[in-house]
């Protein structure tokens, strides 16, 4: 067993590493960060995740005591993984769940993707939580300096290619053939893959005349059955799709282009303002345009906003996180955006369920490889739109899985020795 | 007023200041825009206004020893639910019965069922209630010689404006959704203009007030703040998570470890160490069934029961930072020394949390010119300095220009500081509120020295 498998299996109980091996790990980790680009391309089958900021104990996947396809983190794992920022504070163990995809990241580089969140910032982490951890658990702050280091080099996006419009089953239970006749779009599994509900891709008579799909105005809930839930995951018209763009936050009035976010310079503290942090900040909202963000950076963006995006770089999603949804997803704007959510009752407080967005690999002619935007140095400028079916209508998006799960139950394990109080109650 | 005479010189209480003298009173505003801006405060009235009345009421919290009727000596303590709760002086049962009326207003504004996303947008409706009938409530409840105390005549601001100023930030964010320990800060400079003004003149002094404007209006506020938040599911947004004292409160944790220790004579200070006798173990805390039956008498452990109302999971884990207190070897007291200097340095020396406050002619802005320099401690270093970059465009606009964030910011020191405070750069509308208010934390040193720790 290598020390890096090792150092796995430490973290994975939530134990954390020496302070020399930490340093190693964020070392190697900033080696494979530098080469990536802004916007790293992903392949599907994709697994997605967000706000990984609470104990990674309860994660039903891909981490420590947990149900599923735990498993299959025994091998290199059989899907891409893309974990869409927020990695650290206000959570007990955000410093093992980092170093923890540090690790799998050193370990299967082309399997992991992180992207950064506005939590991975210096001057975030020592007011939410993460700084105070790294003291209290090592007693200085050297390992808070090199995690920070290694934030600096985190990409700000990813770009999937190749999710089909059909899924692939959950579990090794159902066969394939189900999911190829059934023209599926959204399902909701539970964490063992049971299917929760299930949306049929809508053909093109059941769309309303302005466009928009036609469960916006039924109004129906269409969250995980029981939920009370208000994800608005209503489906789209079948035609064929596009990339999907990942970023934690939202979009920029300063980025038109994917193009445009793969010219920032990243390698630095996430600034206060300008495209990189409106990259990591904003949030989409019920509005014409642009507004201000109440969070004091970043801005909301409203409907219109999204669809001129998606249209104008071949996307049919934006999948991004930073905010909290009851449901654990949330999708907005005629699917042409989701949140998603993979943090359970949050701060052990929130009571929500969570989230994690799966995209099936392409087979055969239905991949949508061929029409992305990605990042293989052309310009498609002159593609632009002639694929079009229809201008400014939004694009059918890729089947999508979410795998909604609960908070594990506690473990059973005693209470810690009480560490030494801060300095106020010497 | 008589009563405020009567108090030894050596433990200071707030002043109340002369009905018969005008003031010049000042519609409050924020004053602190930028990190060092922190630095000014801990040099002002306002801060120095506010240390003396929190030392004021958590002294008066603190058990005394009393002789009976037979000379023999025994020890008095004060309890949520006793008699300064429950009969409390005519002007502390006034803003008991506001209280209530606020809470009365709960009901007229259920939780609206239809999706949301996490915070429950009814809160709002309760907010804009609040807004619009606060000037009545005021009126009733608060006689007019403190609404319209000592006014200027032809002044276009009364002490009614600062009041209605502060009650109306005590409840939290509307907008955001979340409430936090600023807005528990407002509650108190609430109270502190009321004192001010001369309004709680109808009490004994000498600690006998202070407890009931701690049992009789500081409790039922929280009572009522904490009902807001699990109606509504107020977002813990700027919450530390689990690496704060907690997500909502700070000031239940010093009056309530006041409450616990050693008792005193109304001559001696407060003790930096020990308990009364008979007191629950500072480590039952983690035992929800202790909890259950404390959070009935005392504030702290009321606090730590509305935290287990919320929360699941194991305690030492949602609640490390109670959890290690806990551990405190010294007594009650020694929490409570330490509760005030945290609150010294989490509340009152960040900038996320005290960019909120408001200040007026009570709560000055005006520097104290007694004020000792604060110490330049690991926080007070690192508060955000930041430059106005160049022109932001407006939203919607100049979509694809030239990148201004590679002009932006140098990269801040490392050590504790504050996200994205900042005057609003050209071309955004200065509305822009400011980030969310984080919870106490653990980190920073003690800040500065008088009123605050021995």
């Amino acid at each position: 067993m290598s020390d890096l498998d090792k150092a796995i299996a430490q973290l994975r109980a939530c134990r954390p590493i020496p302070e020399a091996q930490v340093r190693e790990l964020c070392h190697k980790a900033r080696e494979l960060l530098i080469e990536e680009g802004n916007v790293v391309t992903v392949a599907a089958p994709v697994t997605a995740m967000t706000d990984t900021t609470t104990d990674m104990r309860r994660y039903p996947w891909p981490v420590p005591r947990s149900h599923g396809a735990l498993s299959s983190w025994r091998r290199p794992p059989d899907t891409n993984y893309l974990f869409m920022g927020d990695f650290v504070d206000r959570g007990f163990y955000s410093l093992e769940s980092f170093l923890l995809l540090l690790c799998l990241k050193v370990r299967y580089p082309d399997r992991m993707t992180l992207i950064r969140g506005n939590h991975e910032s210096r001057q975030i982490t020592t007011v939410y939580g993460f700084y105070d951890e790294c003291v209290r658990k090592y007693g200085s702050a050297n390992v808070w300096r090199y995690c920070c280091d290694v934030f600096d080099y985190l990409a700000l996006g990813a770009i999937v290619l190749g999710a089909s419009n059909t899924l692939s089953p959950p579990n090794e239970h159902i066969p394939s053939e189900d999911y190829a006749e059934a023209d599926i779009e959204i399902e909701v599994c539970n964490a063992d893959g049971d299917i929760m509900s299930r949306f049929q891709r809508r053909d093109n008579e059941q769309r309303s005349p302005n466009g928009a799909s036609a469960s916006t105005s039924a109004g129906g809930k269409t969250g995980p059955p029981g939920s009370g839930a208000s994800g608005s995951s209503g489906g789209s018209t079948g035609n064929p799709t596009g990339a999907v763009l990942c970023v934690h936050g939202g979009l920029s009035p300063l980025i038109d282009t994917v193009d445009k976010i793969r010219l920032l310079d990243r390698k630095q503290e996430v600034p206060h303002e300008g495209a990189m942090c409106d990259l990591l900040w904003s949030d989409p909202d019920e509005i014409d345009g642009w507004g201000l963000s109440p969070r004091g950076a970043g801005f909301l963006f409203g409907a219109d906003i999204v669809k001129v995006f998606n249209h104008r770089n071949d996307l049919s999603l934006i999948a991004r996180a930073h905010q909290l949804v009851m449901e654990g997803f949330k999708e907005m704007f005629d699917a042409s955006i989701v949140t998603v959510w993979s943090a359970p009752n949050y701060c052990y407080r929130c009571g929500n369920v969570a989230a994690v967005l799966e995209l099936s690999e392409g087979g055969g002619g239905e991949s949508i490889m061929a029409r992305s935007n990605g990042d293989v140095g052309r310009s498609d400028g002159g593609m632009r739109g002639v694929m079009m079916e229809s201008e400014g209508a939004p694009k059918n998006g890729p089947a999508r899985r979410y795998r909604v799960f609960q908070a594990a139950p506690q473990d059973s394990r005693g209470m810690p020795a009480k560490k030494p109080v801060a300095d106020y109650f010497l | 007023m008589a009563s405020n005479q009567a108090t030894p010189g050596r433990f200071p209480t707030l002043e109340i200041l002369d009905p018969s003298t005008a003031h010049t009173f000042i519609q409050p505003a924020k004053r602190i825009n930028e990190g060092p801006d922190v630095n000014a405060f801990l040099k002002t009235k306002a801060y120095r206004d506010i240390g003396i009345f929190v030392m004021q009421l958590n002294r008066a919290m603190c058990p005394r020893k009393v002789k009976d009727e037979s000379g023999k000596e025994k020890t008095e303590t004060f309890q949520i639910g006793s008699q300064y709760e429950t009969q409390p002086v005519e002007s502390v049962r006034k803003i008991q019965d506001l209280l209530a009326k606020l809470d009365s207003l709960i009901d007229e504004a259920p939780p609206d069922p239809g999706p949301r996303r996490f915070g429950n947008v009814s809160c709002r409706k309760w907010h804009q209630m609040v807004e619009e009938r606060i000037p009545n409530l005021l009126r009733e409840h608060v006689p007019e010689s403190v609404l319209k105390f000592g006014s200027t005549p032809g002044s276009p601001t009364s002490a009614e404006d600062e009041l209605t100023s502060y009650l109306l930030g005590s409840f939290g964010s509307a907008q955001r959704l979340d409430y936090g320990t600023g807005h528990e800060l407002s509650f108190l400079a609430f109270i502190g203009c009321l004192w001010k003004l001369g309004a709680f003149s109808d009490g004994k002094a000498d600690g006998d007030i202070e407890r009931n404007i701690v049992l009789g209006i500081f409790e039922p506020y929280l009572r009522v703040v904490r009902r807001l938040i699990l109606t509504y599911t107020l977002e813990p947004a700027g919450s530390h998570g689990v690496w704060g004292l907690d997500d909502h409160s700070f000031q239940p944790y010093i009056y309530g470890s006041a409450q616990l220790t050693r008792p005193i004579t109304d001559d001696e200070p407060m003790p930096l160490e020990g308990s009364i006798l008979r007191a629950p173990k500072p480590g039952n805390i983690v035992k929800a069934e202790i909890v259950d039956q404390e959070r009935k008498r005392n504030m702290y452990f009321s606090a730590v029961g509305f935290i287990n109302d919320v929360k699941t999971g194991p305690f030492w884990e949602h609640s490390p930072m109670l959890f290690d207190i806990s551990g405190v070897r010294d007594g009650w007291g020694k929490i409570n020394k330490g509760m005030i200097k945290m609150f010294n340095a989490e509340v009152l020396s960040k900038f996320p949390v005290v960019q909120h406050f408001t200040f007026g002619y009570l709560f000055s802005w005006d520097q104290d010119p007694d004020a000792l320099e604060p110490q330049q401690s690991v926080h007070m270093a690192n508060q955000p300095n930041v430059p106005i970059s160049g022109n932001m465009p407006a939203p919607g606009g100049a979509v694809g220009m030239a990148a201004p964030w590679a002009q932006i910011t140098s990269m801040p020191p490392p050590g504790a500081g504050v996200p994205y405070s900042r005057i609003p750069p050209n071309g955004r509308p200065t509305s822009r509120p400011g980030p969310p208010e984080p919870q106490p934390g653990p980190t920073g040193l003690p800040t500065t020295r008088a009123p605050w720790s021995k």
